[in-house]
């Protein structure tokens, strides 16, 4: 060994750091449908998993070792995470805005409805994901191994993070969202109806966890449980990054990621509780999460 | 009128009801598990449905091979085969298994994948004194004068395989499991019987490392301590999708040339198929390999292959071995084979011939004292399989 004293007691952490950003990016593009859907149409999405396992199994049917493959399995995985999406704002439409137990007693209930029929249809066992065959190896990272396919997820989420921050900021369906966030009211008194508001963000939610579930798949893959995780997980970028801002949501993401990947690494015995560990202290320091509002970001 | 039709129906359920009830009596008159006609009821409870249904079918397929290769017959008797769905574990175990044992009255029960059901099913086993010959689960019992296991105790892979990697490994050994019962029998085999040895791990603190199971999907973290700890080789014992996960995360990790030693289950039957190039080159322990060298296994495996694709598991081998066993001792058990003779006729058998060997069952354990292989998996024509490269210590007790 020719390395250094100093590099040498942080290089083992290298990959599971790294791992951690991959991870944490992906809990983000999943659980940013769930805060945006809470945040701004005020709907407590308990079918937010759901919507995701859809994009998982979508992507273990159809993935096949090419390019065209990944990208029909996009397509699809996206088209019928955003249309179970539009049929769950279908669904919500007598219940109340802010009515939040009678909304989490139906998605909870279209949840496990739907879990039921993704296992009918796909069988019990956990399906296997075929990457792309250019992806399924491994690359040296700064004298590391580390898996391709993870590598080039990072890059891909993170370019989905970038447009979504600029679809929030720059666009008029941005603004509109924004301005339902700051005053629903005077935006309903503006003409653009709240109902319509809701379809197109439960849409745009089932969108992001159907692209998070293909894309994801290597890494959460699809099985009778997936659906159960992701919503733990989006449930606690909640309670941690707060409803209000993108910033917090991104935050809390790469938190939990780094948390599961290096701190598993660091504490591999404290593994099973580290993240509600996290999670009490954060409570306990700061009761409103890591940062505030989408609109202020 | 809405009166009338819930009363009617309750009076239907009710003759319904009582002609069930008179006609299973009426078959129960005929004392347990043998009719007239001279034939003979075996329950077979295996999971049909749920996580283990791969399993479970290997362990049907494997006791009707049997019978289907031996005119349909044990100890010169028809068997009447009655087969019960498990279900994910003790929950439907066991009224799935008092069906068969009270209401079919079968004179032996086999099968069962899972330790739990096999702890849920133990009390009506000593409370109808029927004998289990059972081909998987095996948890940890007080009394086993009814219950045989044609399987292995979750220590034993470990404790055959160590002496192979104390000699073959320069260096110290990093052993990582599942956190649970079986994770801690299968790990605690190995890292016992490698400390005797001589063997060192190479985990800090010298003990096995064990992951949350099934949470653990990403194993990344681990592999990262595994390297960091300088280990000259890898012990483990992961099973079904966690196996999968974890083969095709080491393929693309760091440690990727690190060598991988593990129970054979890891790469064994459909799970195999999944990890694909991954697994290639992963040396395993098991008791049984489809390529083993003797004239029983030659047969098995032929007509294992003519009426299913692919090759016979481990699992579909012990549920062989349990018809076998159950072959001889009713033929051991005289004109009337009641549970009691049978159970008496199965520790009386010796030396049993089967494609994985020679065994017998130890008079301490009721579970086989049989030789362990050593295997890799490798190229096998098109496909990737387990290849015996050598035998293992002989283990039990």
């Amino acid at each position: 060994m020719v390395v250094a004293a100093g590099t040498n007691r942080i290089d083992p952490y290298l990959i599971p750091a790294l791992d951690g950003v991959a991870y944490g990016l992906l809990v983000f593009v999943a659980a940013s449908g769930l805060v945006f859907c809470f945040g701004v149409a005020n709907i407590l999405n308990l079918a937010h998993g759901l919507l995701y396992a859809i994009g998982g199994y979508t992507a273990a049917a159809l993935l096949d070792g090419g390019w065209p493959s990944l990208a029909l399995a996009l397509a699809v995985g996206v088209l019928a995470a955003a249309a179970a999406g539009v049929l769950l704002a279908g669904l919500l439409t007598p219940v109340a805005a802010g009515n939040h137990l009678t909304q989490a007693l139906l998605t909870f209930g279209v949840a496990l409805a739907g879990g039921s029929l993704l296992v009918a249809g796909f069988g019990p066992d956990d399906p296997q994901v075929q990457v792309p065959a250019a992806l399924d190896g491994s690359v040296v990272v700064a004298g590391h191994r580390y898996a391709a396919y993870r590598l080039v997820f990072i890059v891909v989420a993170a370019v989905i993070a970038a447009a979504l921050y600029l679809m929030v900021r720059r666009t008029r369906a941005g603004m509109l969202v924004r301005a339902a966030v700051d005053d629903a009211e005077m935006v309903a008194c503006l003409g653009v109806s709240p109902a319509r508001i809701r379809a197109g963000v439960l849409a745009a939610a089932g969108a992001l966890a159907g692209a998070a579930g293909v894309l994801g798949a290597p890494i959460i893959g699809p099985g009778t449980d997936t659906a159960d995780t992701v919503l733990l997980l989006s449930l606690v970028v909640v309670v941690l990054g707060g409803l209000g801002s993108m910033a917090g949501t991104l935050l809390a993401a790469l938190a939990i990621g780094e948390i599961q990947t290096l701190g598993v690494a660091l504490l591999p015995s404290a593994a099973p509780f580290l993240l509600f560990a996290a999670m009490a202290v954060v409570l306990a320091v700061r009761a409103r999460g890591l940062a505030t509002r989408w609109g202020a970001t | 009128m809405s009166l009338t039709t819930p009363r009617r129906s309750r009076a239907l359920t009710a003759t319904l009801l009582a002609l069930v009830l008179s006609v299973s009596t009426a078959c129960g008159d005929d004392g347990p598990g043998t009719s007239a006609s001279g034939s003979i009821k075996i329950g077979l409870l295996a999971s049909l449905s749920g996580t283990y249904q791969a399993v479970g079918k290997e362990i049907r397929d494997g006791f009707e091979l049997y019978l289907a290769t031996h005119d349909g017959k044990l100890g010169g008797r028809k068997v009447d085969l009655v087969v019960a769905d498990e279900g994910n574990g003790a929950a439907t175990a066991v009224p799935a298994a008092t069906k068969l044992l009270k209401q079919d009255r079968v004179v032996a029960l086999t099968g069962i994948v899972g330790g739990g059901s096999v702890a849920g099913v133990y009390p009506l086993l000593n409370e109808t004194k029927v004998p289990l010959v059972g081909s998987n689960g095996r948890p940890e019992l007080k009394d086993v004068s009814r219950i045989w296991h044609t399987s292995y105790l979750s220590e034993e892979p470990g404790a055959a395989i160590a002496q192979h990697v104390r000699d073959n490994v320069k260096g110290s050994v990093y052993a990582i499991g599942p956190d649970y019962q079986g994770g801690w029998d299968e790990l605690r085999g190995f890292t016992d019987a490698f400390a005797k040895v001589g063997g060192k791990l190479a985990n800090p603190d010298g003990k096995t490392t064990f992951t949350p199971f099934p949470a653990t999907t990403n194993f990344t973290p681990y592999f990262a301590r595994i390297k960091a700890s300088g280990a000259a080789a890898v012990y483990t014992f992961y099973a079904g999708s966690a196996a999968v996960d974890f083969v095709k995360q080491y393929a693309q990790s760091e440690i990727k040339d690190v060598p991988l030693y593990a129970a054979g289950f890891l790469t064994e039957g459909g799970v195999l198929n999944a990890q694909g190039e991954a697994a290639r080159d992963i040396y395993s322990v098991l008791n049984y390999s489809p390529d083993l060298d003797n004239a029983e296994n030659r047969a098995f495996v032929a007509a294992w292959k003519a009426k299913h694709d692919g090759s016979p598991t481990t699992y579909a081998l012990a549920s062989y071995d349990a018809a076998a066993v159950l072959d001889r001792a009713i033929g051991a058990a005289g004109s009337d084979p009641t549970p009691e003779a049978i159970n008496a006729a199965i520790g009386q058998l010796g030396q049993i011939a089967s494609p994985r060997g020679t065994w017998q069952f130890s008079t301490t354990t009721h579970s086989p004292v049989q030789k362990w292989y050593l295997r890799q998996v490798r190229q096998d024509g098109r496909a990737l399989s387990n290849t015996v490269v050598g035998d293992l210590a002989t283990v039990g007790r």
